[in-house]
């Protein structure tokens, strides 16, 4: 009973560092349990973890060393997530390409003359086009909000046959036949909007009330849109094993960075506030964007239905605001070389000489 | 000063103890009121030594497991001192407005 309760205490107890006091903790836990019990409590498990990670961090005169640490711990962790769900949008099908797109629309609304059809460049383009370092000005310089999830499909232009509720019923009605998840359409003065969902690809499909929108410079009525339609991928199912590992694995690197740099900085360390400061810049830098942005997404998925939702990163206002995280990485970068600086070394106590 | 390292300098003054005798002490000081978890009690005693009111005072081998005993320092009684007259400072004016808002009570 015993060995089952320590075995259970001892794996919590790896939360504490190896140098820690192991034994000591494990004995005074084995004496305070019941008779009886043979695992930990959810109250007492919880104890340790906590207090075990703090002792992680090495600063047990310091009260408030674990809230910076969870801070820092959680928004490193959350970027790591968003970083790695980039990488898993990697796995995501390539777009349909134009013939493909053509027989799919040609499916969808069949007798409807589709055209403007053209190749994504990439899964996610930029002014259109992939992102290259060309484009590192644009991402960073305000434009960065451009970078989103490509998409492609087709218009069709001239004088409907049909008006557009007549139209709009039908797209719904053959939504349906042709097996697409359809969601509640959403209405605005010149158009309606309906997005569906069908296995890992969605459609947009917009029906305009008011032909305000050409497709030529000639601004002729055969040229004016009335329907639009629009094919993208949802999101990759690897991408939320990739936001779990990606998060987790960059918790743990933060956690440990924050631990080494708090306790080489801790004492007579000559840039001990210019490492606060700028880890004080680096949590500004990298919170507020985020707290903003993620009630404000959070309202427009509400608003809106979304059969896919937008990837992690715009929930962090990325790459909109970029050049913050990129000044809050760097910011975070010379904290870690400053606290790596040589501690001064402490005067030696002449020893007596021997009598 | 906190509530639980009160009661953990408490349970240390006079008498060195170890961890399950500080857990115990300090249940019996507070009436049972206050039960220490161990990863508490653990951090404590590492912020009270780092901060020099609390030392290691010997160990005891018992049933196999050694128990490493804690005493209160000089400046850990003093810090106790003064807390617990700060305590008595407070309690001796709440006590004055309670009997002010009951005169007929002693």
């Amino acid at each position: 009973m015993t060995a089952t309760l320590a075995r259970r205490y001892r794996r919590l107890l790896f939360c504490y560092p190896r140098a820690h006091r192991r034994d000591e903790l494990l004995a005074t836990l084995l004496e305070a349990a019941p008779p009886g019990r043979t695992r930990p409590t959810v109250r007492e498990a919880a104890n340790l973890i906590r207090h075990g990670l703090r002792a992680r961090l090495g600063r047990p005169a310091s009260r408030t060393v674990t809230a910076w640490a969870v801070l820092a711990t959680v928004i490193s962790g959350i970027f790591a997530a968003a970083f790695a769900t980039r990488a898993g949008w990697e796995t995501a099908e390539p777009l349909p390409r134009t013939a493909q797109t053509r027989a799919m629309l040609a499916d969808l609304l069949p007798g409807e003359e589709f055209r403007s059809i053209e190749d994504a460049p990439a899964m996610f383009t930029i002014y259109g086009g992939p992102l290259r370092w060309a484009a590192v000005n644009d991402l960073l310089f305000g434009d960065g909000n451009e970078y989103s999830l490509s998409s492609v499909g087709g218009v069709v232009t001239g004088v409907p046959v049909r008006p557009p509720q007549e139209m709009l019923d039908l797209v719904r009605q053959r939504l349906r036949e042709t097996g697409w998840t359809a969601y509640r359409p959403m209405v605005n003065d010149t158009s309606t909007t309906v997005v569906a969902r069908r296995g890992n690809t969605t459609l947009t499909v917009e029906v305009h009330f008011v032909p305000t929108v050409y497709s030529g410079p000639s601004m002729l009525a055969e040229d004016s849109i009335f329907l639009t339609a629009a094919f993208q991928r949802a999101t990759p199912p690897a991408v939320y094993p990739c936001a779990a590992i990606g998060g987790v694995a960059g918790a743990v690197v933060a956690f440990l960075l924050f631990g080494w740099a708090s306790r080489r900085t801790v004492g007579r360390h000559p840039a001990r506030w210019a490492v606060t400061a700028l880890f004080g810049v680096t949590m500004v830098l990298w919170w507020v964007p985020t707290l903003i942005a993620v009630p404000m997404m959070a309202k427009h998925h509400l608003d809106e239905p979304h059969p896919s939702w937008h990837p992690m990163w715009e929930w962090l206002w990325q790459p909109t605001l970029s050049l913050l995280f990129v000044a809050g990485g760097g910011c975070a970068l010379l904290c870690l070389a400053l606290a790596a600086l040589p501690r001064p070394r402490t005067e030696a106590v002449p020893t007596p000489a021997p009598s | 000063m906190r509530e639980p390292t009160f009661l953990i300098l408490t349970a240390l003054a006079g008498v060195p103890r170890h961890g399950y005798g500080i857990v115990q002490e300090v249940g019996a000081l507070s009436d049972g009121r206050v039960s220490l978890l161990t990863g508490t009690l653990y951090t404590a005693l590492d912020r009270l030594t780092a901060e020099g009111l609390v030392e290691h005072d010997h160990d005891e081998e018992v049933d196999g497991r050694v128990r490493h005993y804690y005493r209160l320092t000089a400046p850990g009684l003093a810090a106790l001192t003064a807390e617990t007259a700060r305590l008595r400072q407070l309690t001796g004016a709440a006590e004055a407005r309670l009997r002010a808002l009951r005169p007929g009570t002693a």
